[in-house]
């Protein structure tokens, strides 16, 4: 394969060369989603909000998850670490302006991540498969439980966060944009991911990685970047959910459910791909809560009966369903 | 000196159950490397099914254990054949996991339809009778549920060691394709070995129903408490349950009564975490290669 030199710059121009239309359609997308709250109703864009954050969520934890294969069950812990670090910053002291608290404690938040996931990653890197997934839902409960026992972190009692929508915008509307920037941007650093030198470094991992160190692939060093990166992304997004939320208890960010929903999202759409995660998460949003919202009684017995029904029927994903029909429509013209 | 004593005994009995609850879990990862993330909800249903047991015909719940255990059995071995087995073969064994973890939501929520999220206890009539020995005070529900841990572990260490089925499980436990060489039918095995494994999650389910309250939503403890055990004991064997199962019992009061009543899973995760990484192969060290 050629690599241009093998330069970022240099490979992101070739992958934007390369990827054309789908930029063209996740702009387009972009567009059409950044109109979407002038015309739905309040309740569907919080569904929307909603939609965004589960995507963004999916692709920050598709990079390590789904490029390398290395599947977290614990990425909640950035998501809980991220909000009640900048939570703790943004109310412990006194901030002129709520922006300006929002931007330190954004930055504390995502250094906290950074911080834990540079500290846990070499050991916890060096497990493999299931037991890494376990390793790091381990890590996802000791943080939780610890933020919720030790009385200083706030995490039985809540932290109330400071209001960021200016008073003028409705704050559904305010957050909504806040995670179409965020999400969008996650999407763009997912690109650059897959298809710079450290993209094609983390399948080679996914594929063999004893292989892919014996011929000189810096494995450690790329798993390493990439589960910082994740984690910092996490963080990011947790952050922006806990003040969406306004008011944080450990209950309320440390949630299993988050962390098995990302992969459920990457899983069901197809995993190692960025559409993937954003089409999963789009499905499952819509379903659990537009056409399951009525059911509450047997919500759970329908998501999991749906999980077991896609596994089935669409083990490589939507994705993996929908390319091979593709293929052969697109061949039948030809 | 008394409450390190009594401490140790508590843990022990918590422990004999946390093993007998794993084993099922362990010998399912150890023979075909699922993750049944299903497992959880296995225990739940025995204690359920002896639950009801009790109420409706008055069956003591050690009678129930094996009713219990031979209904099922029968899940079990259908619901591998039927489920988990095609998830396999169609995906991969990770996809699996998300398949035993869809089962999961629903039976969940069969039980919770079924017998409200609330939460149920079993209480035969000898419930309330102890013992004294020296300064300790022991229910005789505990040591009830403590001896019939260790005996149905022994039972199960017992056929797995002596028996044919037993010696076949074993043999494609380490060589799956050698063994189906040998004559075993692969598929046979596999639907037995979670037939066993169902049985022996009930049997500690119906042991648990008497010693602590329960409720659906429980199961996802159960699960992980499984995991925990095999990753301290290792994986697949009888003897490696025991020692997870007792080791951890006894850190959970321990922590509870040194550290504080909310941290006894904090404390458990980070010992799992550091086994993790110190030493993966579990304390008895056997068959945790895919770990690195």
């Amino acid at each position: 394969m050629m690599m241009a030199g093998g330069t970022l710059p240099g490979m992101l121009a070739q992958g934007i060369a390369a990827h054309r239309g789908w930029i063209a359609l996740a702009l387009a997308a972009l567009v059409l989603l950044a109109l979407a709250p002038l015309y739905l109703s309040p309740f569907h864009v919080r569904v929307a909000q909603l939609f965004l954050l589960s995507a963004a969520l999916a692709i920050a934890w598709s990079l390590l998850g789904g490029f390398a294969g290395y599947w977290s069950f614990g990425h909640t812990a950035f998501i809980g670490l991220g909000a009640f670090v900048a939570g703790l910053v943004e109310t412990g002291w006194t901030w002129p302006s709520p922006a300006l608290a929002f931007a330190v404690g954004l930055l504390a938040g995502a250094l906290a991540c950074a911080l834990l996931a540079g500290l846990i990653a070499y050991p916890i890197l060096r497990l493999r498969g299931i037991y890494f997934a376990i390793a790091m839902l381990g890590v996802a409960q000791v943080l939780g439980e610890l933020n919720n026992s030790i009385d200083a972190f706030k995490g039985t009692m809540g932290i109330v966060l400071p209001q960021l929508a200016p008073r003028a915008v409705e704050p559904a509307t305010f957050y909504y944009y806040l995670l179409l920037v965020a999400a969008a941007v996650t999407l763009a650093i997912g690109f650059a991911v897959k298809v710079s030198r450290l993209g094609y470094g983390l399948l080679s991992i996914r594929e063999d990685e004893d292989t892919a160190r014996m011929l000189g692939v810096p494995t450690e060093r790329y798993k390493i970047q990439t589960f910082v990166l994740s984690a910092v992304l996490t963080g990011v997004l947790g952050i922006i959910y806990a003040h969406s939320l306004g008011f944080i208890t450990a209950g309320s960010v440390y949630r299993t459910d988050f962390s098995l929903n990302m992969i459920v999202y990457a899983l069901l759409g197809g995993m190692g791909t960025l559409i993937g995660p954003v089409i999963g998460a789009g499905i499952m949003v819509v379903l659990t809560q537009i056409v399951l919202g009525r059911l509450l009684d047997t919500h759970m017995f329908i998501t999991g009966a749906l999980l077991v029904i896609l596994v089935m029927l669409a083990p490589r994903g939507i994705v993996g369903f929908v390319k091979p029909i593709l293929a052969r429509w697109r061949g039948g013209f030809r | 000196m008394t409450l390190i004593l009594q401490t140790i005994v508590d843990g022990l009995v918590l422990g004999g159950l946390y093993s007998l609850a794993a084993i099922g879990f362990s010998l399912i990862f150890g023979v075909m490397n699922v993750v049944n993330l299903s497992h959880g909800i296995i225990v739940l249903i025995g204690s359920y099914l002896s639950y009801i047991l009790w109420r409706t015909l008055g069956i003591d719940p050690l009678l129930s254990i094996p009713l219990v255990m031979v209904a099922l059995f029968g899940f079990g071995y259908v619901y591998q054949r039927g489920l988990i087995q095609l998830a396999v073969d169609r995906s991969s064994l990770l996809a699996s996991m998300l398949v035993t973890f869809g089962v999961a939501l629903m039976l969940r929520n069969v039980l919770v339809l079924i017998f409200s999220p609330d939460f149920k206890s079993i209480t035969p009539s000898w419930a309330f009778n102890f013992f004294v020995i020296g300064p300790i005070t022991v229910d005789l529900v505990r040591i009830s549920a403590l001896a019939a841990s260790l005996v149905l572990l022994c039972l199960l260490a017992l056929v797995l060691g002596y028996t044919h089925m037993g010696r076949v499980i074993r043999a494609t436990a380490q060589q799956d394709l050698a063994a189906r060489l040998c004559g075993v039918n692969a598929r046979h095995v596999y639907g037995l070995t979670f037939g066993v494994s169902a049985a022996f999650a009930g049997a500690s389910g119906a042991i648990l129903g008497i010693v602590l309250p329960f409720s659906p939503p429980d199961e996802a403890h159960w699960t992980i408490n499984a995991f925990v055990v095999v990753t301290l004991g290792g994986v697949g064997s009888p003897s490696g349950a025991l020692i997870g199962g007792l080791l951890l019992g006894l850190i959970s009061t321990a922590t509870s009564q040194a550290i504080g009543p909310a941290f006894p899973n904090a404390m458990m995760f980070l010992i799992l975490v550091i086994m993790l990484l110190v030493r993966p192969a579990g304390l008895l060290g056997n068959a945790f290669s895919g770990s690195r």
